[in-house]
């Protein structure tokens, strides 16, 4: 009987993780999404007025390939080894950017919160 | 400190820093800092269980420091101490509750609890907010990896009570 209520406690807990994972992940950002390679931004995009575009980003030699298409974005393709940045398809919440290491490439929802950064503004 | 004592815990303490090491080698999935298997808990838990409170405290605490010499991680060192020392408040009193046939649920609250204990370090060292976003992740991950080394650590007690009495 003990063992029932404190497997129920883990239980709860467990599902409230995913709840609150679901919830997290679900979450809509806001609609500029700002690209940095190298801590530098090189653009920041409105994604709901952005026409849909495709563009090459650069780095060392190798390529990423970025899509813009009915207010989504996501990486095409790249010359990277892993691939991982593709893998990780349209950018859809605010908790994952789009990271491609090799090339030291960071696509993400631009923070608009009460953050550090407004802190230093 | 009976000499036997000592060099029982000097073993364990050993034998978790190899697991440590071992898991350092194991690329991880999961891009969010605090989000691993942790294997070398499987000795902690098992400590919790075998061992007096001031012993287990000592094991921990030795382990924390070495771990992060070897692996030159200081940057770490605040968060695995905070988590800790959340996990095993939690774990020696969780022990007097639950007895060691259901270890495994005990380490799934101790992970939850470590894994509490670094949010709260990271909410009080880098004063960001937002960083709660993670933490839902962190417990998912918590309750899945405490499962599996609480469980590994029942193996493990199993087997050692052959030659540890």
């Amino acid at each position: 009987m003990k063992y029932k209520i404190i497997t129920l406690t883990a239980v709860v807990i467990l599902l409230a993780g995913i709840a609150g994972s679901v919830f997290v992940l679900g979450s809509k950002g806001g609609s500029t999404v700002v690209i940095t390679q190298n801590d530098r931004v090189i653009r920041e995009i409105d994604l709901d007025l952005a026409p849909d575009e495709t563009f090459d980003v650069e780095y060392g030699g190798s390529k990423n390939t970025i899509e813009i298409k009915d207010g989504k974005i996501r990486v095409k393709s790249a010359q990277c080894p892993d691939k991982t940045c593709v893998h990780m398809g349209w950018l859809s919440s605010p908790a994952m950017p789009i990271v491609c290491l090799p090339n030291h490439l960071v696509i993400k929802f631009a923070d608009n919160s009460e953050d550090v950064d407004a802190l230093t503004k | 400190m009976k000499p036997r004592r000592i060099a029982e815990l000097a073993v364990l303490c050993a034998v978790s820093l190899i697991i440590f090491i071992v898991e350092l080698q194991i690329p991880n999935p999961f891009p969010i800092p605090g989000i691993k298997l942790g294997l070398a808990n499987i000795i902690t838990v098992y400590a919790v269980y075998h061992y007096k409170p001031y012993e287990v405290v000592l094991l921990v605490a030795v382990r924390i420091l070495l771990a992060s010499v070897f692996s030159g991680n200081f940057a770490a060192l605040v968060y695995s101490f905070s988590g800790s020392v959340f996990c095993l408040l939690g774990m020696l009193l969780l022990k007097r509750i639950i007895d060691e046939k259901h270890l495994w649920l005990s380490s799934v609250f101790g992970a939850v609890l470590h894994n509490t204990g670094q949010m709260a370090a990271a909410l009080v060292m880098l004063q960001t907010p937002s960083l709660i976003v993670y933490y839902p992740f962190l417990i998912v991950s918590g309750c899945l990896a405490g499962a599996f080394t609480g469980l590994a650590a029942q193996i493990v007690s199993a087997r050692l009570k052959k030659i540890i009495k």
